[in-house]
């Protein structure tokens, strides 16, 4: 069966999902088609979290617009979508007067790029901004818009409220060609589907399609015929630490012309983040390296020489999707195929830009001809499910009061109770995986790492999807965590 | 600008909770909770178990093999036996048990003289509840270090368990977690899980062992491997995991004098599951947040005789305090705390210790101790210090310091890093150390040249 949709979306990465809520305003169907069976498993998945202010891309530069301008909408989205977000302000530390002189520089390219309040700021006013920060440093860079969010959780939160006001969601539906009718591609006349796409979840038909896969971008492109992108797998290792009694202000090394630097962060959950490597290795390599955890640890140790980094609660590695040849953001209508709109080379600040990315994605449609015609019914608020580790005592009480199982508590290192594990696969699109309801919930999330309460989840999921244990999944296809009983066990 | 907002509790005043007042609450019903209790309920005090999971027990229940009671009850039991022991016990009593429940916070109030009251807030599926107590004993136990804390590079795929996981679906779930196993880690739950895996079809390709020697009990390294036919590689160990969705192979890798990884000694070795047995840590989280000083090196809270942590009132026992190397040692320790946490509790602390004002020495390791503890001397009496070393040895003493002063030197033996020593520091020795009018005294074990 062959489903048609006015625009598909190819990639449910924090793009893709952010683009679907921006869109979702609109009378027109929309489906989101992923290769992964979950949310963000691509390059959102490894990521900091941070919302950087956008005061380091090079002015004029996309990028430059859609960082400063997506900062500025986190507050607005995390209103609206019900996402945890902190707008802490950072600092980008300096050791010495070369490094005064670049962030000065940075300061006005800031300026230039319309990031708001930015001053150079010395040792008394960094020790009271953050009294954690290197003593050594001699000034640095203050940014008040910087913040930080759960990346996972602001795609899901984006991708929930797009599909509760009428967005598909194809999961495990890699596009394994996409066959293109010949027209103009400008959505004009009869409006039949031009894009045919095909996946082993079935095929799906469109008139507009969104090229937001990340990694997977260039092979989209390729396959419906368009702009041949070469991409550099621009790996870097992560390391979170475990939480803090008070979250770190996002504290930034002076950057380098390939990245930002080893940074250290806070995040919403009040762990410690260490972010990130940047090195070209081969496509898909998500492995961590010893030589680039280490380098984390120490660049970290700079910036916060008090960091306990014996108290690594998780490491892991990601590919930023990196056009080769330029190191900006491609977010247009495709120069061969009309009707097709890339958002391609989403690398750092993806994650920033989101909001902005979707903004400006729908103006390229709007300019490209694309009828967007406001619907009456668009909701933009999507309520956050219970958290009941950050729940008030009050609040706590009446869930438990609810449902006993609210007063279960699986996960003990974040305090997850079965009741919100639960709600966490029967949202929509719900938990299909281990690693899904961790993402969803933070059961597993904590110090020990599932070694306590992975087998609850395991027999929580095994319930709820009506299936054995060894179909449970870790993560994606073949990531099975029990073979099944032992024998003579019935 | 929009404030961050930390997950802590909530401890303001919420009238509907309902409190319930005990002598000693015991935090955790495993063996230290368990025996810990029984003794203060022995000593006449009211006591509350308050215990996570629906059963009592902790991790021995699903530690299915025999070892334990050698010590305590003079004879050989399993895990489940072991505590079934205690359970039995406790049930025959009118400890009250909160199952099912878990602390969300100890509020110990404005640290006054005699008052203080603990307050321990819990919730369970019924509803929050508090429970008061003269004195709170800690007795959470520990977890396991994971992939992460020691930095395995490599992917991420399904696969990788702690072994404490790995027997939990299989001792508990009777789940089968793999085929074909990799054990990293010689400790005593990869010696116990090399056996049990294999005894359930489970092909064990190797034990790998980051130090020289093994981390397990000898008997342990016998019965499970030996046995077994299980190669035990030592000064080897797991330098990247390979697989993109479950665990494919490791490659392991040998080690040199730093434990630093030699490059051309890579070895790849095909298996679907690797199971970490990389050490144990006191799960100290509410005793933080509680205020009570932890000692870097146990990771547990620093204790004085009566095994009293710095917040008056609170006791620790068992894993939580420092990892142990046997059940029954668990079990002695414990029924000190109970003892101490009820003298405490019913006559404000005399006698408990018997804390002169005269008397406060800290211990601190030296040579190979690996710590100390206790941290903290309060009174001048027969004192039980324990200590691991941090290597084998075939000949060191252990020596009392004082400054320059050597106040005590025991006996040349060899000791070994899996077992927990215990050396009782006799109360003349303190009396010593305070009359040159030292703050500290130093627990150094030292190698000795042999002759």
């Amino acid at each position: 069966m062959t489903e048609t949709f006015d625009i598909v979306i190819v990639g449910a990465g924090i793009t893709g999902c952010a683009i679907a809520r921006q869109l979702a305003r609109y009378d027109l169907s929309i489906c989101v088609v992923e290769a992964a069976n979950d949310i963000a498993l691509g390059a959102s998945k490894a990521n900091g979290g941070l919302v950087h202010a956008g005061y380091d891309p090079a002015p004029g530069t996309v990028k430059a617009q859609v960082n400063a301008r997506g900062c500025e909408l986190y507050g607005t989205w995390a209103q609206e979508l019900g996402f945890l977000f902190c707008r802490t302000g950072s600092m980008v530390l300096g050791f010495n007067d070369e490094d005064g002189a670049q962030l000065e520089q940075l300061r006005c390219n800031g300026l230039a790029n319309g990031v708001p309040e930015l001053s150079i700021v010395g040792p008394d006013r960094i020790h009271e901004l953050e009294p954690r920060a290197s003593a050594d440093a001699t000034c640095a860079l203050w940014c008040p818009s910087t913040g930080f969010v759960d990346p996972f959780e602001v795609a899901i939160a984006a991708l929930e409220n797009a599909v509760a006001n009428g967005v598909t969601f194809m999961r495990s539906a890699p596009v394994e060609a996409i066959e293109v009718a010949p027209g103009a591609g400008d959505g004009s006349g009869d409006g039949t589907a031009r894009f045919t796409l095909v996946t082993p979840t079935g095929d799906v038909r469109c008139r507009y399609l969104i090229n937001a896969a990340g990694n997977g971008a260039a092979n989209i492109s390729h396959m419906a015929g368009a702009e041949e992108f070469q991409m550099v797998w621009r790996q870097g290792n992560i390391v979170v630490l475990d939480k803090e009694p008070r979250a770190l202000m996002p504290l930034y090394p002076v950057p380098t012309p390939v990245s930002k630097g080893v940074i250290v962060t806070g995040t919403v959950h009040g762990n410690t983040v260490i972010t990130a490597t940047a090195a070209v290795r081969d496509p898909g390599d998500t492995q961590t390296y010893a030589g680039d955890v280490n380098a984390l640890l120490t660049g970290a140790r700079k910036l916060v020489p008090d960091l306990d980094t014996r108290r690594v609660v998780s490491a892991f590695a990601g590919g930023r999707p990196v056009i080769q040849g330029t190191n900006d953001f491609f977010i247009g209508q495709s120069a061969v195929v009309p009707g097709l709109f890339q958002a391609a080379g989403i690398q750092s600040p993806g994650v920033a830009s989101a909001p902005a990315i979707a903004e400006r994605m729908e103006q390229v449609m709007r300019d490209a001809g694309v009828v967007l015609r406001e619907r009456d019914d668009w909701n933009p608020i999507r309520r956050a499910p219970d958290d009941f580790d950050r729940a008030p005592l009050a609040r706590k009480e009446e869930l438990i009061e609810s449902d006993p199982a609210w007063g279960q508590i699986v996960c003990r290192c974040e305090t997850v109770p079965e009741a919100e594990i639960v709600a966490a696969i029967r949202r929509q699109p719900g938990a299909v995986s281990v690693e899904g309801v961790k993402r969803r919930c933070r059961a597993g999330m904590g110090r020990c790492q599932s070694g306590f309460c992975q087998s609850r989840v395991v027999a929580i999921l095994t319930r709820e999807l009506g299936c054995n244990p060894s179909e449970v999944l870790l993560e994606d296809a073949g990531s099975w965590l029990v073979e099944g009983p032992l024998k003579g066990v019935r | 600008m929009e404030e961050f907002k930390s997950s802590a509790i909530d401890c303001g005043v919420v009238e509907a909770v309902q409190t319930q007042a005990f002598d000693v609450v015991v935090i955790g019903g495993g063996p230290a909770g368990m025996a810990a209790a029984l003794a203060a309920h022995k000593a006449g005090a009211r006591v509350a178990i308050v215990e996570r999971e629906q059963h009592l027990g902790g991790i021995l229940r699903q530690c299915i093999h025999p070892g334990f009671g050698l010590s305590h009850f003079k004879q050989e039991l399993t895990g489940p036996e072991y505590a079934q022991r205690f359970i039995d016990q406790v049930r025959a009593t009118d400890i009250t048990l909160f199952l099912d429940c878990m602390v969300i916070g100890i509020d110990s109030g404005e640290p006054t003289e005699d008052a203080a009251v603990h307050t321990v807030t819990l919730m369970s599926p019924a509803s929050m509840l508090r429970l008061t107590g003269r004195a709170v004993i800690l007795a959470m136990g520990c977890r396991e270090r994971t992939r992460s804390e020691i930095k395995i590079p490599g992917s991420r795929p399904a696969g990788v368990f702690t072994a404490g996981l790995a027997q939990r679906y299989i001792n508990i779930e009777n789940l089968k977690p793999g085929s074909r196993a990799v054990i990293l880690g010689s400790g005593d739950i990869g010696l116990i899980m090399a056996r049990r895996c294999t005894l359930e079809g489970i092909s064990v390709e190797g034990v790998y062992e980051l130090m020289p020697y093994a981390n397990g009990l000898r008997r342990n390294v016998k019965n499970c491997l030996d046995d077994f036919g299980i190669p035990l590689h030592l000064s080897t160990t797991v330098t990247r995991v390979i697989g993109h969705d479950r665990v494919e192979a490791v490659e392991v890798s040998r080690v040199d004098e730093h434990l630093a990884p030699i490059a051309g000694t890579e070895r790849i070795v095909p298996c679907d599951t690797l199971l970490l047995s990389v050490g144990l840590i006191p799960e100290n989280e509410l005793s933080v947040a509680a205020g009570v000083e932890l000692d870097p090196r146990t990771r547990g809270a620093v204790v004085d005789q009566s095994l009293q942590t710095g917040v008056s009132g609170i006791f620790a026992c068992g894993n939580v305090l420092h990892v142990h190397d046997l059940a029954d040692n668990v079990t002695t320790e414990s029924e000190r705390a109970g003892a101490a946490a009820a003298a405490w509790a019913l006559d404000g602390g005399a006698g408990v210790g018997a804390t002169g004002p005269g008397c406060q020495l800290t211990v601190s390791p030296a040579g190979i101790a690996g710590y100390a503890l206790l941290g903290r001397i309060t009174a001048v009496a027969l004192t039980k210090l324990n200590f691991r070393v941090r290597r084998p040895v075939d000949a060191a003493r252990v020596r009392i310091l004082a400054g320059d002063e050597e106040l005590f030197a025991g006996k040349v033996r060899p000791f070994k890093p899996s077992v927990m020593e215990s050396f009782p520091l006799p109360a003349k020795v303190i009396q010593r150390a305070l009359d040159l009018g030292v703050s500290e005294i130093v627990l150094s074990v030292d190698p000795v040249e042999e002759a």
